[in-house]
Order: structure tokens, then sequence, then C-alpha cells
């Protein structure tokens, strides 16, 4: 294994050389491998390592950025060159800083060194035994594949503040994915399961029950006509509602005036219960890390207390703009990226009703069970989805529906909420529980 | 991809447009020609040499790619130089240059596929590669004498001016700044505007255990304006987007100017937008980017891995009538410079016109090369990979309906009450059950054949099986719109093109009653 802290430690230097005032070397290193089975074979075996690197450089507060999967000095150092060229060349702005040296969050439980060591042939098992057994039940007819993936990988920072940092971590996922089929109707469902540690996968019976249920509680569905109702969102569609929010606690957004939160600090936002909470520090959290896409290291923060808007997510150059400090949020899709904002495990605080409990209390609407569209707008709030699910009556699910439409704002959404659940998924990075909307249109025949 | 990015969970079904998309403003051909311009041989981009690829050792990894066994073997050797400038809120903000570059090697082995890849284009590295993609042929018979490389010249669908490894870096900056100022001109409620330029020059060499050899280089240009409207009763963030494999030429032909001043447009006509109504509605699209709903609800489940899996919803209807007799629709990845166009897929295969579903009735599937053995059918040029660290899938190129014989404001006129959309964000569609949804970006309502009132962004929904039967009316205005399709991970650069057309009875997801 190559001595990339040395190596990126040096690269910075070299930025300087090159005319650089500031510089940042963010490396990642991977590997990863997944199986695709289909109809009890195997369909695909998929195998790589990888290793790239992103060069930020500030030139009198003006910012380039260059990026290579090439790490022979011949690519690095038309790279570096690229960056300090492309810096030459853009505008200042007093915000381009860089992160102080910093110490790093202890975060326990993101790798895991029996990953790699686990024989395949029991993860082909694995996959193999999560598609059998969604296909146990008589109502589905076919398999859509079952996969089998996992990743593990490091990644390094170094900037010209004396920042040298870097973590491993791990991830491994079980899925599958079938048909139910009855007469011309179609339905697919599929379910999948994604943790740090192989030993703490869901077994294949959960995640094949799931799938399976998923695909055939659709068939037969029936039309309602277009009405306004409560509105119960499931905890597995609920997190789709606070993607929106979450862009528009975007601090860089905010500046720039298209989040509908702006100016709002303070300001009572959603209904009593409504808590919203960022925390990378969880061991074994999904999108837990030590430090942030920049270096910075992680905490704890809470956004909106007791539907109460506290702050927004910033990385260190929004930070600096709005004149307050990095929330941690830095994120990059890829070492090819610039660092933007982004979130850790983000979840919605559970409340205490439940779900059966809210669906018996409601006289006649809708449980949503899946969710598409773009969900709740962050520059306007404006909110519109396509709704798959179960018509409710009198406090019972009484038959599937779908094609229908939900729509409303993100102040509807917020201030309407009138019960919520117990039930977030907190395995998942971004998680909500269960929750009714006290009444949004619906749109049908 | 990133540890990061799988952990936040893939996604079994849907396909999925990663981003918003606008009808472009650029008129194409819409019947494909063939340009005379050979391109072949790889030049030197910004002075940094790509390795070339010696064909002698390509033949050795996919001899020994094929060596424990397998019917097909390939390898692709891709290299990639991009330059990405955002310009916004009055700065310019980020200068972004990239370096990719690896190898694939794929072997098949009756259905099943074995895929590895290497960053390091040697001949260790791959002949690594094509070892671990063997395995999954392990205990078959090894194949006969492999087909000896030919390199193949093809005559390119993609012709170049201003090449954009010789074009200064200020000459982008110029044309950014262009935009951007342009919409800040176009009116005082306009606050802010965010120009995003990306271009790319994309370097393949494909060899195949059938004895193809090709070798090009693709160049690409990606042009985004946004602009922030704000007034009294609201914000919107209108967008424009312009996309080609092209030089810098492209914009002579459509000036940044026009781009921000069409995104402009779009930002302070929908200020005024009130409530859209909910329920089922007439529906009138105007001609371009609309073209995505058809490349969503119909496209991807007319794509032959569905079909070979027998899970798509257009799965044993070939040959059936599937849609009205007023609808045609196409896949062509020859129609020149557009997005989604190449000279050959990522597979070796020439790209075709490929006519999808010709008055109403299904024509053809879309094919790579597993799929094509599959299912018993041609290869229609659609075997198409992000990068090399993805393995090909049957993807769509440029995608429309084609044009029909009403004048479209005829089409506007006789439509007593419904929406007119003139332009759509994206969407989505589950290829199982057929059921697809989009988000209007531009949208009036149509009272007494009159395009009146704004209406927010409210969603569309329906199933492709239904929607293609109660189109009853295509315009003779065909137009495209650049988009980016994403598909098991992997996205891919499209166009989505339409006349103007009218839709019967779709579901509208607005927030107030009628």
């Amino acid at each position: 294994m190559a001595d990339y802290k040395n190596m990126i430690g040096e690269l910075a230097g070299k930025c300087l050389k090159q005319g650089a005032d500031e510089a940042e070397i963010y490396l990642q290193t991977e590997r990863r491998m997944s199986i695709d089975i289909r109809n009890g074979d195997i369909e695909t075996v998929e195998e790589a390592a990888s290793s790239g690197l992103g060069i930020r450089v500030f030139v009198k507060k003006r910012m380039g950025f260059a990026s290579s999967n090439d790490l022979g000095p011949a690519a690095l150092d038309k790279a570096v060159s690229k960056a300090v060229s492309f810096a030459r060349i853009m505008t200042e702005d007093p915000s381009n800083m860089l992160p102080a040296r910093a110490g790093q969050t202890s975060v326990g439980r993101l790798y895991d060194p029996e990953l790699a060591g686990v024989p395949l042939d029991r993860k082909i098992e694995l996959a193999k035994a999560v598609e059998k057994l969604a296909m146990k039940d008589p109502r589905i007819t076919k398999s859509d594949g079952a996969r089998y993936s996992q990743a593990e990988g490091e990644v390094y920072i170094a900037n010209s503040n004396g920042l040298l940092s870097s973590y491993k971590s791990s991830f491994c996922s079980l899925g599958v994915s079938v048909l139910a089929e009855k007469g011309e109707q179609r339905s697919s469902g599929g379910n999948s399961c994604s943790r740090r540690f192989f030993a703490e996968l869901d077994t294949p019976e959960k995640i094949a029950e799931k799938a399976a249920r998923k695909a055939w509680q659709m068939l037969d569905p029936r039309r309602v006509k277009t009405q306004k109702a409560p509105v119960i969102f499931d905890r597995d569609v609920s997190p789709s509602l606070i993607e929106g929010i979450i862009s528009a606690l975007n601090g860089e957004s905010v500046l720039q005036g298209t989040s509908f939160l702006a100016g709002k600090i303070g300001r009572r936002i959603a209904v009593g219960p409504f808590t919203l909470t960022d925390d990378g520090t969880v061991p074994g959290g999904p999108a837990s890390a030590p430090f942030d896409d920049e270096g910075v290291p992680i905490s704890r923060h809470v956004f909106v207390d007791g539907g109460v808007l506290k702050g927004f997510m910033y990385n260190t150059a929004a930070a600096l703009r709005a004149g307050t400090k990095s929330t941690g949020n830095a994120s990059r899709s890829g070492y090819a990226s610039l660092p933007g904002i982004g979130i850790h495990n983000f979840h919605m605080a559970a409340g205490e009703m439940k779900l059966d409990d809210i669906i018996a209390g409601t006289a006649r609407g809708i449980l949503v069970k899946e969710l598409t569209g773009y969900g709740i707008n962050p520059v306007n709030g404006n909110f519109s989805g396509g709704v798959s699910g179960f018509w409710i009556e009198n406090g019972r699910l009484v038959h599937p529906v779908m094609g229908l439409t939900v729509a409303g704002s993100a102040d509807e959404i917020l201030n309407g909420m009138d019960a919520i659940a117990d039930d977030p998924d907190t395995s998942r990075a971004l998680a909500a529980p269960s929750l009714r909307i006290r009444e949004l249109q619906i749109g049908g025949e | 991809m990133s540890v990061k990015k799988l952990l936040s969970g893939e996604d079994l079904t849907r396909r999925r447009f990663l981003e918003l998309g606008l009808k472009s403003g650029v008129v194409m051909a819409a019947a494909p020609s063939l340009m005379g311009n050979i391109l072949d041989g790889r030049g030197t981009w910004s002075g940094y040499k790509p390795q070339t690829v010696d064909p002698a050792m390509l033949s050795r990894v996919i001899v020994k790619a094929l060596a424990s066994g397998g019917d097909f073997a390939d390898v692709y050797v891709e290299d990639r130089i991009s330059r990405s400038i955002l310009m916004e809120e009055n700065k310019f903000k980020s200068g972004v240059f990239g370096i990719s570059k690896g190898a694939g090697v794929r072997v098949l082995s009756g259905d099943k596929t074995g895929y590895a890849y290497t960053e390091e284009i040697t001949e260790d590295s791959m002949l690594r590669a094509a070892e671990t993609a063997s395995a999954i042929a392990r205990g078959g018979k090894p194949m006969g004498p492999v087909g000896v490389l030919r390199r193949e010249i093809r005559p390119s669908y993609i012709t170049v001016d201003i090449p954009l490894e010789e074009a200064a870096d200020e000459k982008r900056l110029e044309i950014v700044r262009r935009a951007h100022d342009a919409a800040l001109a176009y009116d005082p409620r306009i606050r802010m505007a965010s120009v995003s330029y990306y271009d790319e020059v994309r370097g393949r060499t494909i060899a195949t255990s059938e004895g193809t050899l090709l070798s090009d280089e693709l160049p690409l240009i990606f042009f985004i304006v946004q602009a922030l409207g704000v007034g009294p009763n609201g914000s919107h963030m209108g967008r424009e987007r312009l996309s080609r494999h092209s030089g810098l030429e492209i914009f002579d032909e459509v000036r940044p100017e026009d781009v921000a001043r069409a995104c402009a447009r779009e930002s302070v006509a929908m200020l005024e937008a009130r409530e859209a109504p909910a329920g089922k509605m007439d529906i009138v699209m105007q001609n371009g980017w609309g073209g995505v709903l058809v490349h969503e609800a119909v496209g991807h489940p007319l794509e032959a891995d569905n079909i070979s899996r027998k899970t798509g919803a257009f799965y044993g209807r070939q040959g059936r009538k599937v849609a009205s007799d007023v609808f045609t629709m196409v896949d062509s990845g020859a129609i020149p410079n557009a997005r989604g166009t190449t000279n050959f897929d990522d597979e070796g295969t020439a790209m075709k016109n490929n006519v999808l579903i010709k008055d109403g009735v299904l024509q053809r599937y879309l094919t790579d090369v597993l799929s094509a053995r599959q299912i018993g059918a041609d290869r229609t040029g659609n075997g198409r990979r992000e990068s090399f660290r993805c393995i090909p899938i049957p993807r769509m190129t440029n995608t429309f309906i084609d044009r029909g014989k009403d004048d479209p404001a005829d089409i506007l006129a006789s439509t007593k009450s419904g929406i007119y959309i003139q332009s759509l964000s994206g969407g989505s569609v589950d290829p199982t059950s057929g059921i697809f949804n989009f988000t209007c970006r531009e949208a009036y309502l149509i009272e007494n054949g009159r395009k009146t009132a704004p209406v927010k962004g409210a969603t569309l929904i329906g199933n492709c099986l239904d929607i293609i039967m109660n189109v009853d009316a295509v315009g003779s205005d065909l137009d495209f719109g650049p988009g980016i399709c994403g598909k098991g991970g992997q996205s891919a650069e499209v166009t989505a093109g339409q006349p103007t057309l009218r839709l019967r009875g779709m579901t509208v997801g607005g927030s107030k009653a009628r």
C-alpha cells in the first residue's frame, strides 16, 4: 500500500511552490465487489480497486480545483498546474479559506476488519437465499434479481495549515427485488439492508419478506376521487419529505436567497414535537465519520428544536460568509468534486404513537407507502408528489390505491403534522418516523 | 462511486432523471444524416498525452479473459479530460479540471457477466482484470480462436470546428460571463444568476473477441443557466440547458445570452404562478424537452434487459398495438452532434435510427450485446456505459416522438380546458408496473382553447400503457432538449424530443380542488 499520507503532504507543498497561497489534497481509495443473482444463478460479478485525488488551491483568495485518478507524476504535475492556473482567473472571495488544523472526533465501528475475509461463497449463498425466500410466496411470480455488494475504503485529507487526517470505512448491502403478477397486472417490490459490519446485516428472511410484501400488497388497486383528506406518510417515505427541508437548511442556499427558511432563525416553523438532528458521531452510523470532507471534526447539531429553527448547515466557506462557524457539514460526492454542504446521520425525532393507532384514529384518508417526484421545493416550499399506498376508511386499511397525487406546501406539512409515530429506522442515514398530515389535496379520478 | 454514495442505499427498481432538464431551444435535424467527417486516431489533450493502446496487447488481454471459458469478451479503454466553471452571485467561484482514465474487461458466459476494471492502463493490470473477470466462466470450455483485431474506421456523426482542447480557458469564462450578465439584465426581479459550464473530451478504445477494434474521441459541452426570480408572492428558480457533442462553435449558433434570457423569462413568468388544480384533465405539451415523458414512460420499459428478464411492462407486446395511431417513437444515436449521439456505442455497435413504435404498433426493443443475444434480436447500438467503471447496459440515446400532421396552434385552440405544459423538470418510472411521474417546471391553465394563468410545479402521473393510447394530436414542430438519464447507478447523456402534442385524461397533482 502506497504511503498516501506522505504523498498528499508533499503534493500540497508542491502546490505552494507553484504559486498557491493555500492548498488541500483529498484522496480516496476504494475496493468494491458486487454479485447479482437471478433465478438461482449468478448473473454478474464485478470487482475493482480504485483511487483518486482532488486538489483545491487558493491564489489570492481565488479558487481552483483539479482531480486525477492517475496518481503518476506526469498527471499530478498537470493537475497541480491546472488547479493553480484556474485559480488565477477566478474571482477573489474572502470566504475562500481552508479549515485550521484540528483534531478529529473519535467515532467507533466504521470499519469491519472481517468483511474482506468472509468467503465469497458465503456472500453468493446469502444473495441466492434472499432471492429464494422472496420467491416463496405464491403471489410472487418472478425475480427481478438479488444483489450483494460491499465496499471498503480510506479517505485522506491534507492541507497547508498542517491538517493531515485519515479514516477507514466499510459497507455491505444485501437486497432483492421481485414481481407479483395477476392477470395483466404487474407489481414490483424491492428491499435492501445496508450495514458497516457484515455480521449486522438483517437476515435474508427479513429482507425477503418485506420485498415480497411490497410487491403483492399493491395488487388489485382501486381508484379514489380527487379530494382533500388526511395523509399518513409511512416511515419508508417520510424521509423523502425531509429532503426538501434539508436542502432549505443548506447555509449556502440561505445566503443565496434560494431557501424558503432564510431569515427564520429563532422562529417557529413547525409543530411542537418537530425536531431535526444531524449526528455524524454515532458509532457505526451509516454516515458517521471522524471529520467532514474538508477535515473539520464532526459533532452533533440540532437544526430544528421543538418546532423552532435553530440554525443552518455550513462548510468552512459558507460559515465564514455567514459570520459563523462550520457545522462540520462539508460534503463531497467523491474525490473529483468540490466540497459542498451535506448531511451525516440526519434524523427527525420519534413521537410516541404507534402507526397502527394513527391509522385507527383516521376516519378517512391515505397511508402512503411510496412517494415519487421531487418532494418539497427548497426555494419556495411547494410540494407535489405521486403516491401509492392504502386507502383508509373508519380507521382501517380497506384497499390499495395507485396513481394518485398529493400536494400542498411546506407550511401545510410542517404545521399540519398532527400525529408522529415511534418508528424511525435509525439504521439509515436519513430517517424519519411515520407521520400524519391533517389535510392535503389528493388528485385522483 | 464513493463508499459514502453507496451507503445511501441502492434503488433497485427506479429509473430516474438525475437532474432537471429543459428544452434547449436548439433545432436539430430530425432525420439523421451521415456527416462526412472522419475521426480517428487520438490527439493530445491540453498537453497531457493519453497512453496509446497497443492492439497486440489488447488481443492478449482478450485471450486471457476467455482462458477459462466464456463466449464473448471485450476491453474498453477510456481517457477523459474535463473542465467546469461556475459563476454565480457575480463571481467566478471555481474552475475545475479533471483527469480520469481506466480500462474495463468483461467476459460473457451464457447469461453470466464477469467484470473488472483497472485505473492503470498497463498490460499487467489489464491481464489481472481479465483474470478476475474470467472467474465467472470457470469450469466452462475454453473458447476457440479469438477474432483477429482489425482496426475499423467509421463515419462520424460528430463534427468539430473549434476543438475544446485548443480553446483557452479565458474563452470559456467569457461565454459564462455573457450568460450571467444577460440573465441579470433581463428583469430587475432576477436577483441571482448561476451559470455552470462543463466540457469534456472522452477518448475510447473498444476491442472485442469478435475482432472489432475501434477508437474515437467525443467532445461534449453542457451549459446550464439558472436564475432566481423574486416577486411579492414568492420565488422561482428558472433553468435552461444547452448541450451537444461539439466544439465551442455551438455558442456562435446559440448565443449564451439567448440561453440566459430563456431561463430568466421562465423565472419571471412563474412568479405569478397560482395553485395548480388536482385531478384528471387534458394536457397539451409544448415541443422539445417534454419528450422526456415518453423517455421515462415508454423508453425505459422498452430497454431489452427488462424484456429478456420478462419483467418489463412491454414484455410480449412486440408487433402489437400499444399506442394510438398518431404515435410514432424513435431512438436514434446518429443525429449529428446531438447530446445522445456517439459514433458507435460503448460495445462498438454502429448507431442506428431505431423506430420503436410505428403508428401505434410496437416494432422493437433497445438492445446491447447481451440482451440482443438473449431475446434473439439485432444489436441496436444502445449498449452504453457511464465510464470504464461500469458494465454496458441497454440505454436510450436521442429519443423522440416523431412529427405528426397537426398544427400546434390548432392543438391548443381545440382543447377546451386543461393544463399547457411548456416544460417539465424530470421524473421517474417503475419499468415493471409502468407507473411514472413527472414534475412540471413551467405550466399554464388552458381555458377555452387559450393559455392563461401560470400554475405552480405539479406532479403528473400515469401508467405507460395507458398514456400512449391517449395521445390524440401530434404536431409538426419536433424539437429536442438535453438531459441526464440515470439507470442502475449509471448516468448517460441523452436528448428527449417531441412535437407539440395532446394527452387526454392525465392525473395532475395540484394543490387546489377544481
